[in-house]
């Protein structure tokens, strides 16, 4: 049913330009956010995607949207009114809810980060953020309880990574990569089609969260790409402009 | 640190005991006197009565039977008499032969040696001949040795109560003296959560001052927690607007087509996420200054962490022309909050590839001092001026050198934060040429 609904989506939105996620399937979302004119964008940015989406402008509201409808993924203002967003995840949990929850946060990081994980969220995003990072990270969660793939290889175009000899060879050509360079094309091929941000890189091939003020990552990729791409006519990590980076299939 | 002789307490003890002890002195002087006086008195009465009882002899010879036998059974190391005959012949148990009548103090060393020591002696003309009766003044004599244990059985613990007394006192007012002043200088220091802590032992008099110190830091620290919620609330409450506007513009950078509109758009774009840094930077300044967040500190490894945030950013010195290294032992941890120590270094490294300059050297380096671990980031470029270190951290501000360059005025801020949260102290010194920071973090 995922597969047709995403040829669906392929061809209802092909080529509209705007489009994050290429081939994955549609999602039920639930987004609970009190200031209207946020939610509305993040709902219908979220609904251009393909997605299926549900809006909620208080925590009460969003509880009872919750625990009635079968979502997979909800996006939870952590300051909402009647019920506060931590409440509102801790309730769902205590009553068996595993439904992945990004928290969007108005505060500090790293206070924030942990009590938010704690009450049971998967992932936080701190206001203001752009929608392309909302976007993938609400991919990310879409997609997280992926079977480990029993793969001794990664594929992408005409490029192979040999995960045990941690060869890279693109056509007949071998790539000769540095360690952190194999790390994060070994991180975009296994999360190929999906877009991953600046953040999400630093946090997935650094274990870094903090916040550049320089472009450290476009550097980063522009060296992977150096070696991966510029020899060869056709692209392999794209640029989402206002989100991240993607390797295609 | 002040001496203990010039606490206020000991000096007053050590007045007390000079004045007690001159009291007590005078007085036993007084009584020393008085007794001797009396002592010698009833001697004198003594010799006078004996004399008159060699008086009542009818005649010379009489008076020198008399001394014979008198002085038979006597000591004379008590009593001494003698009777000197007009024809020179000797009477008694000593040979006393004094010309003058009355009262003397007398010593018979030269006459017979086994005599020693003073006698007081009484002299009168009887028949022609000389009597003299002379008694022992030891018992007056033995009346200072008997005083001056008196006086140091009364006087000696006294003083030495007195002292220690003092002594204590005098120490534990200065070491209450001594948490008012350390207090004192952490508020000054800007720890405005520093206060007196004011044990029930201590004296009413500095309970109350440390009192009136512990309300004045309770009112800085208000006032400074007011100023700091308004900078907070408004990048709090404007992040919402701002959310909005991001929002939007990113629709629009998608609606308009290619060209000088959307270049525009992109411009704006870029505005925003300035402001948007600058507000997480506030909220995230706010965030280090709550201190409830070294509950969450775990040991976090030093090394590993400069390790990655030097390869990180590693290619973006490069594209600069600088080369980025780092030295330090293979591992090095502290007690702390990794995401926050990620972004100090972060900022100190962004701040080193901003103002250093084409083709500097920016070193990072890590080393376990015997006070703690010590990270310093290190540059050869132009440096800033030794009077502007104090203020590189303040908010907002920026050199006049770097108006041009990229950055918010926040970035060391957010360092110095981070720093104070860990305890860790930071400093900035010349690295000739220019920059040294030093982040020295405490023992684990």
């Amino acid at each position: 049913m995922w597969f047709s609904v995403a040829i669906q989506n392929c061809n209802a939105a092909g080529g509209a330009g705007r489009k994050v996620t290429d081939y994955i399937a549609d999602m039920n979302l639930l987004v609970i956010e009190d200031d209207a004119t946020t939610g509305t964008y993040i709902a219908r940015g979220l609904r251009e995607e393909g997605h299926v989406v549900d809006l909620a402008q208080d925590g009460s509201e969003g509880l009872t949207l919750a625990a009635a409808g079968t979502y997979d993924v909800m996006i939870v203002d952590r300051m909402l009114p009647q019920v506060d967003g931590l409440t509102l995840v801790k309730t769902l949990r205590e009553a068996g809810n595993t439904t992945p929850v990004l928290f969007l946060t108005a505060m500090g990081s790293v206070e924030d980060r942990i009590g938010g994980l704690n009450a049971g969220g998967d992932d936080y995003l701190v206001k203001p953020f752009a929608f392309g990072e909302l976007s993938a990270r609400v991919t990310a969660l879409g997609r997280r309880p992926q079977a480990v793939e029993r793969e001794t290889a990664l594929h992408a175009g005409d490029l192979t990574l040999d995960l045990l000899t941690r060869k890279v060879v693109r056509g007949d050509q071998e790539i000769d990569l540095l360690p952190r360079e194999y790390a994060l094309l070994e991180f975009l091929l296994r999360r190929k089609g999906r877009v991953q941000t600046r953040t999400m890189l630093l946090e997935g091939v650094w274990d870094l969260s903090f916040d550049p003020m320089t472009n450290v990552v476009e550097t980063h990729v522009s060296r992977l790409r150096a070696k991966v791409d510029k020899p060869f006519k056709t692209e392999l990590i794209k640029t989402v402009r206002g989100a991240g980076y993607r390797i295609d299939g | 640190m002040t001496s203990v002789w010039r606490s206020m307490p000991l000096r007053l003890a050590l007045m007390l005991v000079i004045l007690f002890g001159t009291v007590s002195l005078l007085s036993l002087a007084a009584s020393y006197a008085f007794t001797r006086a009396a002592f010698e008195q009833s001697v004198r009465d003594d010799l006078a009565q004996d004399l008159a009882g060699f008086r009542a002899a009818p005649s010379a010879r009489a008076v020198a039977l008399l001394v014979q036998a008198e002085s038979e059974g006597t000591d004379p190391d008590r009593l001494v008499l003698s009777y000197v005959t007009r024809t020179g012949r000797i009477y008694g148990n000593g040979a006393i032969a004094r010309d003058d009548e009355g009262f003397h103090i007398i010593s018979l060393e030269e006459g017979r040696a086994t005599l020693d020591g003073e006698y007081l002696a009484l002299s009168e003309r009887l028949y022609g001949g000389r009597l003299t009766i002379a008694r022992s003044r030891a018992e007056i004599e033995a009346l200072q040795p008997v005083f001056l244990n008196i006086l140091w059985i009364s006087l000696l613990p006294t003083v030495l109560i007195a002292l220690s007394g003092g002594l204590i006192l005098g120490r534990r007012s200065q070491r209450h003296v001594e948490v008012i002043r350390a207090t004192l200088e952490q508020l000054t220091g800007g720890d405005l959560a520093a206060r007196v802590d004011r044990g029930p032992r201590w004296s009413d008099d500095l309970a109350r001052i440390g009192g009136a110190v512990n309300g004045m830091a309770q009112a800085q620290e208000r006032s400074v927690a007011a100023l700091r919620q308004v900078s907070s609330d408004i990048a709090h409450d404007l992040k919402t607007p701002v959310q909005r506007v991001s929002l939007r513009l990113e629709a629009l950078a998608d609606a308009v087509p290619d060209g000088e509109a959307a270049d525009l758009v992109a411009q704006t774009r870029t505005e925003v996420d300035g402001i948007s840094s600058v507000f997480t930077s506030l909220l995230q300044l706010a965030q280090v200054e709550n201190s409830a967040l070294k509950a969450q500190f775990v040991p976090v490894d030093l090394t590993k962490l400069c390790h990655t945030m030097v390869e990180v950013y590693e290619p973006s010195a490069a594209q600069n022309g600088q080369t980025l290294t780092f030295d330090g032992p293979d591992e090095v941890m502290a007690s702390g909050e990794k995401t926050l120590l990620g972004q100090m270094i972060a900022n100190l490294l962004e701040n080193a590839l901003r103002h250093a300059g084409q083709g500097a050297v920016i070193k990072v380096s890590l080393e376990n001092t015997p006070t703690g671990p010590l990270l310093q980031v290190s540059d050869n470029g132009p440096g800033i001026p030794e009077n502007e270190y104090p203020r590189v951290t303040e908010r907002l501000y920026r050199l006049e050198q770097s108006r041009n360059t990229p950055g918010n005025g926040l970035g060391l801020s957010l360092v110095d934060g981070v720093a104070r949260l860990h305890d860790a102290e930071l400093s900035f010194e010349d690295a000739k040429p220019g920059l040294r920071v030093s982040v020295q973090f405490p023992t684990l």
